[in-house]
């Protein structure tokens, strides 16, 4: 039994925050309509947009989170291809790009982000790419043949997933980035490091500095940086961070602040509007802004709790952050804070380093690579606040998961 | 039925939490299969991932679930269904049976080689 009817309720957006709210409120019960509205051709899957883009197969339909037919099976109705131009705060009506109005009685607005684009000369010249969609993946894939030579600027998640998978399909890379090592404060200096180091192992020219312009060079394309220098590329695929998509919440005269502002219980300035996800930013009665997490974790953990929010239930209880990232034939994992108070502490012994963070003797955040198992002992090691001594995290023979049975 | 199924394991083999794996030759199925200790209680499931190839018997088991290794989407041990994304695809499930520290695994049918 739901404790609140929210009625007819319509997501906007069909990301993975959007799609997660739609299917947590048909398992909770809800009774009313869902319908999802999205101007992409399917509901679907992002992370393997910059890992599985040269893979044989890259079909949309191995990306998508649920067939029709599974969609049809949870009374979630969508309307695909199709993008919400205009939110009514007083009657909650969503119009859409083809002119049909949606009624509802609760919205929630999931409209995700798209790619950052560099402001930059040149920054609109074709051959001048972003990685966010599906179709963004596909023009990717067919503009690169084996020897294309690609200048992926910014050394992000993204970029060095791309940069990897670019590799792998024959391309000869150029990574660029305006810090010297990029993810510190993500992972911590030691493993961003050792993950940056990868690139250049793998071949990829890897230059530091920032972009000041793309130019035509004949066929092709140069990347200018500030210093002068200038890298040929027959493509340039920029990956520079996201943008929130706030435009239909600025319709309904929601506040908005780089993102939709929303409280613990994702509730907008407007009654019975709601946001999740990468759009949504959450801030604190007393002002204070929470930074976007921006993982696919995130995004899920967002949409089913806005559900939750939506039908007037309890959220589960959300422990640490989480996010992986594929990249050069490895796994990485991490977990919870790297940067900021403590003590970084270093396991070495293998290929890789794994790294810890521990602040008053509790553990703050981890980074593995390959060894997934660490982090996953990590995570509950932090959500249950078990205290843990520096030198058995520093000793390779010290499984993390052993440190956690006593506590069990 | 003491010499039903196959016996491919003892108990004090898989530590609790873990899993292991037993080879698709030893059990004439389509795939590996792991074996799951989860709080004394054993299990029997497809060993790949419905989301992409990693080894379930290398995952995480905890309350009744195994965790992914590779991107901790979800399986119910007892009988293989998602309780979480990103893997959207149940796994097969096969009878487990302990006898005095044995463990016999009765393939299910449907992932037998041919």
């Amino acid at each position: 039994m739901t404790a609140r009817d929210a009625g007819r309720v319509v997501v906007v957006g069909g990301g993975l925050a959007g799609y997660s709210a739609a299917n947590t409120l048909h398992a909770l019960g809800h009774q009313g309509s869902i319908t999802v509205v999205d101007p992409e051709p399917a509901l679907y899957d992002r992370p393997p947009l910059s890992k599985h883009l040269f893979d044989e197969a890259f079909e949309l339909d191995d990306l998508s989170f649920a067939s029709e037919q599974a969609l049809a099976e949870r009374s979630i109705e969508t309307r695909l291809g199709r993008r919400a131009t205009a939110l009514d705060p007083e009657s909650l009506r969503v119009t859409l790009d083809d002119g049909s109005v949606l009624d509802a009685d609760t919205v929630i607005i999931s409209t995700g982000a798209r790619a950052r684009s560099l402001e930059i000369p040149g920054g609109d010249l074709p051959g001048v790419h972003v990685l966010r969609t599906y179709a963004d993946a596909l023009a990717i894939r067919h503009a690169v043949v084996e020897g294309s030579r690609v200048a992926v600027v910014g050394a992000g998640l993204i970029g060095a997933e791309l940069a990897s998978a670019l590799c792998t399909a024959g391309a000869r890379v150029s990574l660029i980035d305006p810090v010297e090592v990029p993810l510190v404060a993500v992972v911590g200096a030691h493993m961003a490091t050792h993950l940056h180091g990868m690139h250049e192992a793998r071949g990829i020219t890897v230059r530091q500095g920032l972009t000041a312009a793309f130019e035509r060079a004949g066929e092709a394309l140069e990347v200018v940086l500030v210093s002068g220098e200038r890298i040929a590329a027959d493509l340039v695929v920029v990956g520079v961070g996201i943008v929130p998509n706030i435009e239909i919440a600025q319709s309904a005269g929601l506040d908005t602040d780089r993102g939709v502002l929303v409280d613990a219980e994702f509730r907008t300035s407007v009654d019975g509007i709601y946001a999740a996800g990468d759009v949504a930013r959450r801030r604190d009665p007393d002002g204070t802004l929470h930074r976007p997490e921006e993982h696919w974790e995130a995004a899920q953990f967002d949409g089913q709790a806005v559900a939750h929010a939506v039908l007037g239930l309890e959220a589960p209880a959300r422990g640490t952050s989480w996010f992986w990232s594929d990249r050069h034939g490895v796994h990485l994992e991490a977990t919870g804070r790297l940067s900021g108070p403590g003590e970084l502490v270093v396991r070495d012994g293998g290929e890789h380093p794994t790294v810890f963070l521990v602040h008053r003797g509790l553990l703050e955040g981890a980074a593995s690579i390959d060894d997934a198992m660490t982090v996953r002992a990590a995570r509950r090691l932090i959500d249950q606040r078990v205290p843990v001594s520096i030198d058995a995290l520093a000793d390779p023979a010290v499984a993390l998961r052993s440190l956690l049975r006593p506590a069990r | 039925m003491a010499d039903e199924g196959i016996l491919v394991a003892h108990v004090q083999d898989i530590p609790d939490g873990e899993g292991i794996k037993i080879d698709a030759d030893v059990l004439g199925t389509v795939d590996d299969v792991a074996l799951f200790n989860d709080a004394g209680e054993i299990f029997a499931l497809d060993d790949t991932c419905s989301h992409e190839t990693a080894s379930l018997s290398e995952g995480w088991v905890e309350n009744g679930v195994v965790e992914c290794p590779l991107h901790a989407g979800k399986f119910c041990l007892r009988d293989g269904s998602v309780q979480s994304m990103p893997t959207t695809v149940d796994v097969a499930c096969h009878r487990v049976i302990v006898s005095g520290g044995d463990v016999r695994v009765v393939p299910n049918p449907a992932r037998r080689a041919q």
